[in-house]
C-alpha cells in the first residue's frame, strides 16, 4: 500500500531520501527501533526537503507530522522555525498551536525552546504577548515543578524585563498558597527579587559572574533594600509555621540573608522556637541552630543540635551528621 | 525483598537490548540513540560480559556503525536519522544534519567501550568544531544551526558533554592539535560556579532551581577540566571547608529520602528521563493552613500550637531511602546515580546511608529488568551502576565521571596522544 506521501499529488515532485542506517556498508546498527511505517515515510519525506533546504508549506505541514511521531527531533524544530521566519507566517497562530502541543507532551523541552525562539522575535513579539503568563499558569495546573516551563519563565522575565510585573509575584503567590512545598516556585522569586537586573550579567548569584569580585563577595548584594529583604524573611517564616518540615523557606531565608550580607544568628532566635527541650517541631530548625552555633564557634552547642539529628530526627543523615561533627573543635567524649 | 543481585537477569536483559530492536514506542526517543547505545553497550560492559558475549565480527559491525554516524565535518549526529547522503551535503543544508554534543560524546564513549582507537575520529575537525559551541557567557549548546548559530537550551548537560569531549579527544597536552583554539576555560568555569544556587545545588543555568543531573553535570564539567590539567584550585565549589562546597555537600546528602514513591511506571524513556519523577506526598507533618482562627495569632502563639516531631528511634523505622532530584520530591532510581556520582567525584561519598539506599537500589533495578518486553531505560543502567558505586558483587567498578568501567578509562589513557 502506498504511503501518505507518495500517493500524494502534492509531494509527487519530491524523491524521498530512504533511512541509511549503514547496513548496507556492513555496519550493525546499535538502539535498532521497530520504526511504524508512516515514520519512516515521513522522515524520508523530510530528509529530502531538508536537503534542497525547501521553505514551503508542505513542508512546514510535513514537520508537524514528524513532531507528532517524535517530538524530541533535534533538527525538525530549528528547520520549523526557519520555514516560519522566511514564510513571514503568524507566530501568534504557531504559539496557539504550541500550547496545544505543549500540553500533549508535557515533558518535551524542545517544545519550550521552540516557543523562546518565537518569542524572542521583537519584530512580532515587542512586548509581553498577555495571555502568555496565563497559558504558563495553565501548564502549572498539570504540573506546578515542570523545570522546562520553569526555565522559560525564567527566560520570560529576563527578555521583557518583568521582575517587577505584578503577575509574577502573584502566581508565585499563588501557588504557594496551593503548595507551600513548591521549590521551583520559592526558586523563581528569589529571582525576582535577587536576581540581576537590565544590564547586569545574568550571572548566577548577585555578581558571581562578575569577574573583578573576590570569591568571598560573591552572592552578597552590593545595594540592599532592607525593607523587601525584611518583608521576604517574614514571608518565609509565615511558610514555615505552615509547614515547618518543608525544607524550602528555611534554606530560601537562608538565601535572602545570604544576598542581604546578613548573617543566620538574625534568625536563631526564631529557630529556637522550634526546639524546646523534647519537643521539637522542625528538623531544619535544628540544622539551622547547628549551623548558626557553627559559625559562632560555639561548637559544643552545634555538637548537641547535630546529636540530635542523628540519633532522633534525621537518621537517613546518620553519616552526614558524624561529618558534620568532625569538623567541630569539640573534646572527644 | 531481594538481596543479592541477579546477574544473570541482568546480562540476559542487556543481550536482548542489544540484539533486538527496540519496540515501535521508541520512535519518539530515535534521537537519542547514541545514548541507548551506551546505556545497552556499557551496561554490558559492567557486568563484565561484554567481550564474551558478542563476537569480533559483531563488535566491528557495531563500531562501523558509529562511524557511521560522523558527520563529514567533524562531530557526530545523534542517529542515522538525520542523514541525507554525503553527496547530497552542501554548506547550505549541512545544518539540518549537524554533529550534536551529546551524541559525539557519547559515540567516542561508545567507540571506547567497543575498544576502538579512535583512529578514524575527524579529531582535528571535532576540536575546530568545539569552541563554535561555546557561548559567550561560557555554556555550551548542542549544536550549531543555520548560519553557525548556536542552537539548545542553555543547560548544563551541554556544557558536560563538550568538556567530556575536550577531555577525550584534545588531552592535557593537545598533543598534535596545539594549533587548534581551545575553548574558553575561565569563562567556562565562571558559568557553571554561577549556576550555584542559594542554597547550594546546582541548576541548569543561573537563577534556576537546583537539581540533582545538573549538579552531577555542574561538577563533571569541572572534573573532566581537571583531569585534562586545568587548573582549578580556585574553584571554591570545590574546596572543601568553603561554604560553596559544603552547602553543596549539604545539598546533595539531604536528597536522600525514606519517601519512595509508587514508581512501578514502564520507563518509557523520554527523552527527558531524568525528569520521571512524582511528587512527594505531602508528608506526614501538619500544614497549618491560616484559618479565620489562627491567623490573628501571633507567629510566636502559632509555633507554641504546633504538634511535636516523633524521633525516629532506631534503624527498623526506615528500612530504605533512594535519592530525590530537587526538594520535596520523591525517590527515583536514577537520582541515586546523579547525586552518588556527584558525591563520589567530591570524594564526600561517606556521607550517604549506603546500606538504606542498596536496599532501595535491588528492588528496584531487579523489577526494572525483570519480565519479557522491558526495553532499554537510563533508569536500569543508573540502578545498576550506584550498585557498582557500592562495590555490589558481580559488577565492574565504574568510574562516576564517564560512566564506564575502568577498563575504558584505561584504554583511553593508551590512545597515542594521551602518553
Amino acid at each position: 500500500m502506498a504511503g501518505k506521501y507518495e500517493s500524494d499529488p502534492e509531494w509527487a515532485s519530491v524523491t524521498p531520501i530512504p533511512l541509511d542506517d549503514g547496513e548496507e556498508s556492513g555496519a550493525m546498527p546499535l538502539a535498532s527501533i521497530a520504526y511504524p511505517t508512516e515514520y519512516l515515510e515521513a522522515t524520508s519525506y523530510l530528509r529530502a526537503v531538508m536537503a534542497a533546504n525547501e521553505m514551503s508549506e508542505r513542508a512546514l505541514k510535513l514537520t508537524q507530522d514528524v513532531i507528532s511521531m517524535n517530538a524530541a527531533h533535534y533538527t525538525v524544530w530549528i528547520y520549523r522555525a526557519k520555514i516560519l521566519f522566511a514564510l513571514e507566517k503568524s507566530l501568534e497562530d504557531e504559539v496557539a498551536w504550541l500550547n496545544q502541543v505543549a500540553l500533549k507532551y508535557l515533558k518535551n523541552y524542545q517544545i519550550w525552546h521552540h516557543r523562546q525562539v518565537l518569542m524572542s522575535s521583537r519584530k512580532h513579539f515587542p512586548t509581553l504577548p498577555p495571555k502568555e503568563q496565563d497559558f504558563l499558569m495553565d501548564m502549572f495546573a498539570q504540573d506546578s515543578k515542570n523545570y522546562h516551563v520553569w526555565t522559560y519563565r525564567h527566560w520570560l522575565v529576563r527578555h521583557f524585563k518583568l521582575w517587577d510585573h505584578p503577575r509574577e509575584i502573584e502566581d508565585i503567590n499563588h501557588l504557594l498558597k496551593a503548595d507551600v512545598r513548591n521549590n521551583s516556585a520559592w526558586s523563581h522569586r528569589y529571582m525576582l527579587r535577587f536576581g540581576p537586573r537590565d544590564d547586569q550579567l545574568d550571572a548566577g548569584m548577585a555578581n558571581a559572574g562578575d569577574m573583578s569580585t573576590t570569591p568571598g563577595e560573591k552572592g552578597v548584594l552590593a545595594v540592599v533594600d532592607e525593607d523587601m529583604v525584611d518583608a521576604e524573611l517574614l514571608f518565609a517564616q509565615e511558610a514555615i509555621v505552615r509547614a515547618p518540615e518543608n525544607r524550602s523557606p528555611w534554606w530560601f531565608a537562608r538565601g535572602v540573608l545570604l544576598a542581604s550580607g546578613r548573617g543566620l544568628t538574625e534568625w536563631e532566635e526564631f529557630a529556637e522556637k522550634f526546639v524546646d527541650g523534647d519537643a521539637v517541631k522542625s528538623s531544619h530548625a535544628i540544622e539551622w541552630l547547628a549551623d548558626a552555633y557553627a559559625d559562632g564557634e560555639r561548637d559544643i552547642q552545634a555538637a548537641e543540635m547535630l546529636n540530635l539529628l542523628k540519633e532522633k530526627y534525621d537518621p537517613i543523615r546518620k553519616n552526614y551528621w558524624d561529618y558534620r561533627m568532625k569538623m567541630l573543635d569539640i573534646p572527644a567524649h | 525483598m531481594a538481596a543479592i543481585f541477579n546477574t544473570e537477569r541482568h546480562v540476559k536483559y542487556y543481550l536482548r537490548c542489544l540484539k533486538t530492536f527496540l519496540p515501535s514506542a521508541y520512535t519518539s526517543n530515535d534521537s537519542n540513540r547514541m545514548l541507548l547505545a551506551f546505556f545497552t553497550l556499557s551496561g554490558l560492559d559492567v557486568l563484565g560480559v561484554l567481550h564474551d558475549k558478542i563476537s569480533p565480527e559483531e563488535r566491528q559491525g557495531y563500531i562501523d556503525w558509529l562511524y557511521h554516524c560522523q558527520v563529514p565535518s567533524g562531530g557526530f549526529r545523534g542517529f542515522s536519522g538525520t542523514d541525507f547522503g554525503t553527496e547530497k551535503r552542501t554548506t547550505d543544508n549541512g545544518a539540518w544534519d549537524p554533529a550534536n554534543g551529546p551524541a559525539t560524546f557519547f559515540a567516542l564513549v561508545n567507540l571506547l567501550i567497543l575498544g576502538d582507537d579512535l583512529s578514524k575520529v575527524k579529531r582535528r575537525e571535532c576540536l575546530e568544531w568545539l569552541p563554535k559551541l561555546q557561548r559567550a557567557d561560557g555554556s555550551f549548546g548542542e549544536l550549531l544551526g543555520p548560519g553557525g548559530n548556536i542552537g539548545g537550551d542553555r543547560d548544563l548537560r551541554y556544557c558536560m558533554c563538550a568538556a567530556g569531549i575536550r577531555f577525550m579527544l584534545r588531552g592535557s597536552g593537545g598533543k598534535g592539535v596545539e594549533d587548534i583554539p581551545d575553548i574558553d576555560v575561565p569563562g567556562f568555569i565562571s558559568f557553571i560556579e554561577a549556576c550555584q544556587a542559594y542554597d547550594g545545588g546546582m541548576a541548569e543555568s543561573p537563577f534556576r532551581e537546583p537539581h540533582s543531573g545538573h549538579t552531577y553535570c555542574a561538577v563533571g564539567s569541572l572534573e573532566f577540566l581537571r583531569r585534562g590539567g586545568a587548573d582549578i584550585h580556585s574553584v571554591r565549589m570545590l574546596t572543601p571547608g568553603s561554604r560553596k562546597f559544603e552547602t553543596l555537600v549539604a545539598w546533595l546528602a539531604s536528597r536522600q529520602t525514606g519517601e519512595l514513591g509508587d514508581d512501578d511506571e514502564e520507563d518509557d524513556e523520554d527523552e527527558d528521563e531524568d525528569e520521571d519523577e512524582d511528587e512527594a506526598d505531602e508528608d506526614a507533618q501538619v500544614d497549618t493552613e491560616l484559618t479565620s482562627e489562627n491567623a490573628t495569632n501571633s507567629l510566636e502563639e502559632r509555633i507554641v500550637a504546633l504538634p511535636a516531631l516523633t524521633a525516629l528511634a532506631g534503624d527498623e523505622s526506615i528500612p530504605c531511602a533512594g535519592f530525590n532530584g530537587r526538594y520535596n520530591k520523591l525517590a527515583d532510581t536514577c537520582y541515586s546515580f546523579w547525586n552518588g556520582a556527584t558525591l563520589l567525584m567530591l570524594d564526600r561519598y561517606s556521607v550517604i546511608d549506603d546500606v538504606r539506599n542498596r536496599r532501595y537500589l535491588l528492588e528496584k533495578v531487579q523489577h526494572l529488568v525483570g519480565g519479557f518486553g522491558k526495553a532499554i531505560s537510563s533508569t536500569s543502567y543508573f540502578g545498576m551502576v550506584s550498585l557498582a558505586f557500592q562495590g555490589e558483587q558481580g559488577l565492574a567498578r565504574v568510574d562516576p565521571l564517564l560512566v564506564t568501567t575502568e577498563r575504558v578509562i584505561q584504554h583511553l589513557e593508551s590512545l597515542p596522544w594521551r602518553s
